[in-house]
């Protein structure tokens, strides 16, 4: 599903963020990605959504060159990939509704499966009762589960999530992480960045840890 | 059905956001819609005033001697050499006499004591009502002054050229305002749809990372554009139509405008005006996009 090879990225004038990593993730895996802050987790899940380019280096997904796609193709791509970011990036003047529809609007989905779904989702997330809430007033914790929200309302064949539980509590971490593996079991590749023990403490998935943008070791969970 | 639910709610959203300088533009339409049609109906009129004109117009070519059938028949052709004509009529000393006689009515005993021919012999030559040979009417009489054995020639010299001379300068202004009209349409659409692009810049970006197609993205500014062509140039027309049955009714009655018969732009016209101002209303959201939204 997913294929890095010797990708290295750097960021003007000169971080260099990840040097050299090659990593194969399958379809319908569920894979963590850990590693301190700044590691170069969050670059890896920008690469791989094509936000940003590899400076050198492949990213393929299901045989695609990603950085090679434009227009139509690349906008069929993306919403097929569901992206849970770091900075959220909700936008602050409308909904929790209206942003988790977003990702289905641009999909052309009828309105009315829209709204089953976004109701269905708040539900799971417990933010039943934010739906129209303007997201600039929810807290932090609340926007973050509306960004994972949105990142798998249009049921996409691949998930990315960035540090999905750095503010939430103990419960609400649990129905995401609840939420995250229905995606999974659905048939969807989740891969979570994460600093986060408490999620991938009982995992059996494989688990990468980033050095200083390099792999210091992928292993699975229930070997570890 | 649900493409176009989509773009109608994000072009609502739009102009919730930047209504103040939509309504500017809409002016800004409507006011060159107006000012160029303005022109354009009174240079339409103009016209056909110039054609009602055209209708009583003669060139008189006063002859030395009464031409000889073949001398006549040598006329004609130099005359045509020149342009086509709609008729050539020659004019005998005798037959100008009846005439002249005829307009005095009552009066025609002063002529008793003249002689049946004292009156030059002529040629009334009938130019084509077209455009383009009543604008070339001051060259056609001064051809016509050279031909061999003419006295003069006389037509209503110069209130013809007078008009022709507006008419021309009219055009003119036609064509400045409707490069004006072309100008601020671009102009101010592609401007207010800049406005909203920077607004909305933080959504547009959002977009097109969860993988808006770029149908999503610019069918509600193309849109937005189309509909301000749209109702601006229908605004536009609505007005001048307003100002005509104003100024028509105003001058109703006796006087000299009531003689000339005004008439507003026939539907194929105001299509036209339409269809145009729409065409440049949405070639100006288009730029627009072109320049700030990087897909
Ligand atoms: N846009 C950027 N410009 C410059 N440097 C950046 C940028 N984004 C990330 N970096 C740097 O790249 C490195 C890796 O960052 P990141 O991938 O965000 O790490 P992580 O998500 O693991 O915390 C860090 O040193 C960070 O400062
Ligand atoms: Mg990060």
């Amino acid at each position: 599903m997913v294929e890095l090879i010797k990708v290295s990225k750097r960021y003007p004038p000169d971080v260099t963020a990840l040097s050299s990593v090659s990593l194969s993730v399958d379809r319908g895996e569920m894979f963590f990605i850990i590693g301190r802050s700044g590691a170069g987790k969050t670059t890896i899940l920008k690469l791989i959504s094509s936000m940003e380019p590899p400076t050198s280096g492949l990213v393929e997904i299901s045989g695609q060159t990603i950085h090679r796609l434009k227009g139509g193709k690349l906008a069929k791509l993306r919403q097929k990939i569901g992206v849970a970011y770091q900075d959220f990036k909700l936008l602050t003047d409308r909904t929790a509704a209206e942003n988790i529809a977003i990702s289905m609007e641009v999909s052309y989905k009828k309105p009315q499966i829209i709204r089953n779904r976004v109701r269905s989702l708040l539900e799971q997330l417990d933010l039943a009762d934010k739906h129209d809430t303007i997201t600039g007033e929810l807290s932090r914790g609340e926007q973050q589960r509306v960004t994972l929200a949105r990142a798998v309302a249009n049921s996409p064949t691949m998930v990315l999530v960035d540090e999905p539980t750095g503010n939430l509590d103990a419960d609400t971490t649990e129905r995401v992480v609840k939420l995250l593996q229905n995606s999974h079991k659905s048939g969807a590749t989740v891969i979570i960045a994460t600093h986060d023990e408490s999620i991938y403490r009982n995992t059996s998935c494989r688990i990468m840890e980033l050095r200083q943008g390099a792999i210091h070791s992928i292993v699975r969970g229930d070997q570890a | 059905m649900s493409f176009w639910f989509t773009v109608l709610r994000q072009v609502g959203r739009n102009l919730r956001q930047t209504w103040m300088s939509q309504i500017m533009t809409l002016l800004t339409v409507s006011l060159s819609v107006l000012i160029f049609s303005l022109f354009y109906l009174i240079y339409t009129n103009m016209l056909t005033v110039g054609d009602q004109l055209g209708d009583d117009l003669r060139l008189i070519v006063y002859l030395e001697e009464q031409p000889v059938p073949e001398m006549q028949e040598q006329l004609r052709r130099k005359i045509t050499a020149f342009d086509d004509v709609e008729e050539i009529k020659f004019i005998s000393p005798e037959e100008a006499y009846e005439k002249f006689a005829n307009q005095l009515g009552n009066d025609r005993d002063v002529l008793e004591d003249m002689p049946r021919d004292f009156l030059p012999p002529s040629i009334e030559v009938t130019p084509l009502k077209t455009l383009r040979s009543l604008n070339q009417i001051k060259l056609f009489s001064d051809y016509l002054a050279k031909l061999p054995g003419t006295l003069k020639v006389q037509y209503g010299q110069d209130w013809m050229e007078r008009f022709f001379n507006f008419t021309r300068l009219l055009s003119i202004v036609v064509l400045l305002s409707g490069s004006l009209l072309i100008l601020t349409t671009v102009f101010m659409v592609a401007y207010t749809i800049r406005l909203t692009i920077f607004g909305r810049h933080d959504e547009l970006e959002l977009l097109k990372l969860v993988g808006a197609t770029n149908a999503y993205i610019r069918t509600p500014f193309l849109l937005e554009g189309l509909f301000q062509g749209l109702l601006g140039s229908m605004f536009g027309l609505a007005m001048l139509y307003m100002l005509f049955r104003w100024i028509t009714e105003r001058f109703a009655g006796p006087g000299f405008l009531s003689m000339i018969q005004f008439t507003f732009f026939p539907p194929v016209t105001i299509a036209t005006i339409i269809v145009i101002s729409v065409l440049l209303c949405t070639v100006g959201s288009h730029t627009s996009m072109q320049k700030y939204i990087k897909v």
